[in-house]
C-alpha cells in the first residue's frame, strides 16, 4: 500500500490534502459532511486579536471558474477562540492548523504565542495575505522587510510549526518567501486569493458589498500552480499549495511543482467529498504508478527530478 | 406552475432527515458551476421524497430543469432553521412575492394538517407570475383563504402584496402570525406593518450562499446583534431583528 503521510515540521498528516483557511470556519461547522479522518489538517478561519464583524454583504459573487468573496476576516477574534473554538475542534479526528494574521509583528508574535501554547493546534499558518482587509498601499504581502518581521517576531513567540501565508498579488514573491525562510518560517502556503470584481449591471453598482474581493476556485489554479513551481525551486523548507485545486489530477499537478501538501478550499462548496475523494484517486495513481510514498511524487515534473528518474 | 417555475420531485431516500417548514437544501445543479444553488424545501409528497419549487434565473436553475426525469443529483440537506409555530387559536398569514410562495409550502402544507386557519396573500408583478396555485385549496369553511395582489392590478388586489396585508390586518379579528418570503423590500414592508400592529412575524431570507452550514461567513445579514449567517442562523429571521434598511440595500 503507498503511504499518503506527509509532514511538514512537526505536523505529521496521514495525508496530503489539506482544508483552506476560510472554507471550513473552525472545523465542526462541517462536520458529520466532510471526511475529517481522511484529511491530512484543516486550517481555521483567520484569527485576529479583536473580534471581527466582516464586510457589508453581498459578500460572495460566482465567476465562471471561480467565485470572488469579500468576507472581511469574520472571526470571532482570539479570545472567543481560545475559549470556545478550539475546544469545540478538538474532538474532530484531524490535526487543526490555526490561521492568525495581526496588523503588525507585534500582534503576530502576540496570536503565535497564544494559539501556540495550546495542545489543540497543531501547526499555525501566518495570513499576510487576506486581499479583504489590507491598506491599499505597499501591502504587508509584497514587503519582504516586513514580512521578515513579522516572522521572526511569530517565531521567537513560539516553537509550533509555522507556515507563511503568500500573497499571488505580487511582481515579487521569491523575495518575500526568502524573507520568511530566512527568518524562521517552517514551511510557505502558496497562495491566497487574487483581487477582483464583478459589476451588477441591473442595480448599476459593484457586485461586492466590499467592492473588490479574493478570486478563489479554478480559475485561479494555473496561477498559483505557476508560483508553487517558481517558489519551491527557491526555497529549502516545504511548499504547501493552494488554488482551485479541486480533484486528483489537481492535487498531483502541484505535487509535481513541488509542493508537499495542497489545500482545498472553495471546491468543498459544491464537493464536500473532495478530500477524501483526493486522498483515494492520490493512493490509486501511486499504486498503478509504483509510488510508494508522498516524497516521490513531490517535484516529479521537475528537471531535476525527472533526470533521476531517468537516470534510476 | 408559472411561465418561468417548475416543480421537482426529489427521491433522497428514508434515510434523509424530514425536512421542517424554512429549512433548505444546497444542489448540485452542474458540473461547472462553483457553487451549489439553495432552495426552500416546498413539500414532502411521501416519506423520503421532498419537492423544490423552482424559478428560472440563471445558469443553474436552467441546468437543473433541462436535466432528464430520474437524474442522480447531489444534495446537502436538511440545512437552517425552521419557521415558529402558530398558537392554536391565532390565524397564520402568509404572506408571499413571487416565487417566494415556494418558501411557504411546506408550512402551509404543515398548518393545513393540523387545522390551522391559514390566510395566504399571494402576489406577483403580473398575473401569470401568481403562484397561489401551489399552496392548499381554499376551504369553504373559512380554514383556508387565499387572496391575491398584482402590482398592476391585472388580478386581485390593485398592489404590493405588503399593501393587501395591511388591509387584512386591519379587519382581522383574530390574534395572528405573519410569515414572509419574497423580494427584500417586501420583506421590509411586511416588517414595517407588523411592527406597529405588534404583530409577531418571520421573514425567510435569500442571500449569496457557498458552503450552507455557517463556515465561510458569505451569507450573511445585517441584524440588531450583528451580522448573521443566513445559512446557519436562519434563513427564518423574526423581522424584529433585522436592520430593514441594509436588507434593501444589501
Ligand atoms: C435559503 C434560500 C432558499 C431559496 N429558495 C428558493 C426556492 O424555493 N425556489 C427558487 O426558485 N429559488 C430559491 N432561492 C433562490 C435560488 O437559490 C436562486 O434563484 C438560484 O440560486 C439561482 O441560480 P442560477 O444559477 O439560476 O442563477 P445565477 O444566474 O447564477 O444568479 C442569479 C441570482 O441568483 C442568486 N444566486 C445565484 N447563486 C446563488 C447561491 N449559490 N446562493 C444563493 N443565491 C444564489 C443570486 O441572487 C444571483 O444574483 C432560495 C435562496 C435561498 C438563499
Ligand atoms: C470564502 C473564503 C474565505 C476565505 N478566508 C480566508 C481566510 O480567512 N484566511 C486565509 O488565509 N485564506 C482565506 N481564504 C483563501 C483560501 O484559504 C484559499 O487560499 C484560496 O481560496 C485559494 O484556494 P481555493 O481556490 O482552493 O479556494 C478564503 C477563501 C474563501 C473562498
Ligand atoms: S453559506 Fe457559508 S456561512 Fe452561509
Amino acid at each position: 500500500m503507498p503511504e499518503l503521510t506527509t509532514r511538514i515540521g512537526d505536523l505529521t498528516m496521514r495525508s496530503p490534502v489539506m482544508l483552506a483557511s476560510g472554507t471550513v470556519g473552525y472545523g465542526p461547522e462541517y462536520e458529520g459532511v466532510i471526511d475529517f479522518g481522511a484529511t491530512g489538517a484543516i486550517v481555521t478561519k483567520t484569527i485576529t486579536v479583536e473580534p471581527r464583524e466582516g464586510n457589508a454583504p453581498p459578500r460572495l459573487v460566482e465567476t465562471p471558474g471561480g467565485l470572488l468573496n469579500a468576507i472581511g476576516l469574520e472571526n470571532v477574534g482570539l479570545e472567543r477562540f481560545l475559549a470556545e473554538k478550539l475546544p469545540e475542534a478538538a474532538p474532530l479526528p484531524v490535526p487543526i492548523v490555526a490561521s492568525v494574521a495581526g496588523t503588525g509583528a507585534g500582534q503576530f508574535a502576540q496570536l503565535a504565542a497564544a494559539v501556540g501554547e495550546r495542545d489543540e493546534v497543531a501547526a499555525i499558518e501566518l495570513n499576510i495575505s487576506c486581499p479583504n482587509v489590507e491598506r491599499p498601499r505597499n501591502p504587508v504581502w509584497s514587503d519582504p522587510v516586513a514580512v521578515g518581521e513579522i516572522v521572526s517576531a511569530a517565531r521567537e513567540a513560539t516553537g509550533k510549526t509555522l507556515s507563511l501565508k503568500l500573497s499571488p498579488n505580487t511582481s515579487d514573491i521569491l523575495s518575500v518567501a526568502e524573507a520568511a525562510e530566512r527568518a524562521g518560517a517552517d514551511a510557505l502556503t502558496v497562495a491566497n486569493t487574487l483581487p477582483g470584481m464583478r459589476i451588477d449591471i441591473e442595480r448599476r453598482r459593484p457586485a461586492l458589498g466590499n467592492v473588490t474581493g479574493g478570486l478563489s476556485g479554478r480559475a485561479l489554479m494555473p496561477v498559483n500552480l505557476a508560483l508553487v513551481w517558481k517558489v519551491a525551486e527557491h526555497v529549502s523548507i516545504p511548499v504547501i499549495g493552494s488554488g482551485g485545486i479541486g480533484d486528483t489530477g489537481d492535487a498531483l499537478e502541484f505535487l509535481a511543482a513541488g509542493a508537499v501538501a495542497v489545500q482545498v478550499g472553495t471546491a468543498l462548496f459544491a464537493t464536500p467529498e473532495a478530500p477524501s475523494e483526493i486522498a483515494d484517486g492520490l493512493r490509486n495513481y501511486m499504486e498503478e504508478n509504483g509510488f510508494a510514498s508522498i516524497d516521490e511524487l513531490v517535484g516529479m515534473a521537475r528537471e531535476e527530478r525527472r533526470t533521476c528518474a531517468e537516470t534510476a | 406552475m408559472s411561465p418561468t417555475s417548475y416543480l421537482f420531485t426529489f427521491e433522497a431516500g428514508p434515510e434523509f432527515p424530514t425536512p421542517r417548514p424554512g429549512q433548505f437544501v444546497n444542489v448540485a445543479v452542474a458540473d461547472d458551476l462553483t457553487l451549489r444553488r439553495p432552495f426552500s424545501f416546498a413539500g414532502i409528497p411521501a416519506p423520503g421524497r421532498f419537492d423544490l419549487l423552482v424559478e428560472m434565473r440563471g445558469k443553474g436553475t436552467r441546468a437543473l430543469a433541462e436535466k432528464p426525469i430520474g437524474s442522480a443529483v447531489g444534495v446537502l440537506g436538511p440545512l437552517g432553521n425552521e419557521f415558529t409555530l402558530p398558537g392554536a387559536d391565532s390565524v397564520s398569514l402568509l404572506v408571499g412575492g413571487g416565487i417566494g410562495v415556494a418558501g411557504l409550502r411546506l408550512l402551509a402544507q404543515e398548518l393545513r394538517r393540523g387545522y390551522h386557519r391559514i390566510h395566504a396573500l399571494v402576489g406577483a408583478r403580473t398575473s401569470p407570475g401568481l403562484l397561489h396555485h401551489v399552496l392548499p385549496s381554499p376551504t369553504g369553511d373559512g380554514e383556508v383563504l387565499i387572496e391575491v395582489a398584482t402590482d398592476d392590478g391585472s388580478e386581485g388586489f390593485h398592489g404590493t402584496v405588503a399593501g393587501l396585508l395591511e388591509r387584512v390586518l386591519n379587519e382581522l379579528d383574530a390574534p395572528a402570525r405573519v410569515y414572509c418570503c419574497g423580494p427584500p423590500a417586501m420583506i421590509a414592508a411586511t416588517a414595517d406593518i407588523t411592527a406597529k400592529r405588534g404583530v409577531p412575524c418571520e421573514a425567510l431570507l435569500e442571500e449569496m450562499m457557498a458552503c450552507g452550514v455557517g463556515a465561510c461567513r458569505g451569507c450573511v445579514v445585517a441584524t440588531r446583534s450583528g451580522y448573521k449567517s443566513v445559512c446557519s442562523d436562519g434563513p427564518v429571521f423574526d423581522t424584529n431583528e433585522l436592520v430593514l434598511e441594509e436588507l434593501v440595500r444589501a
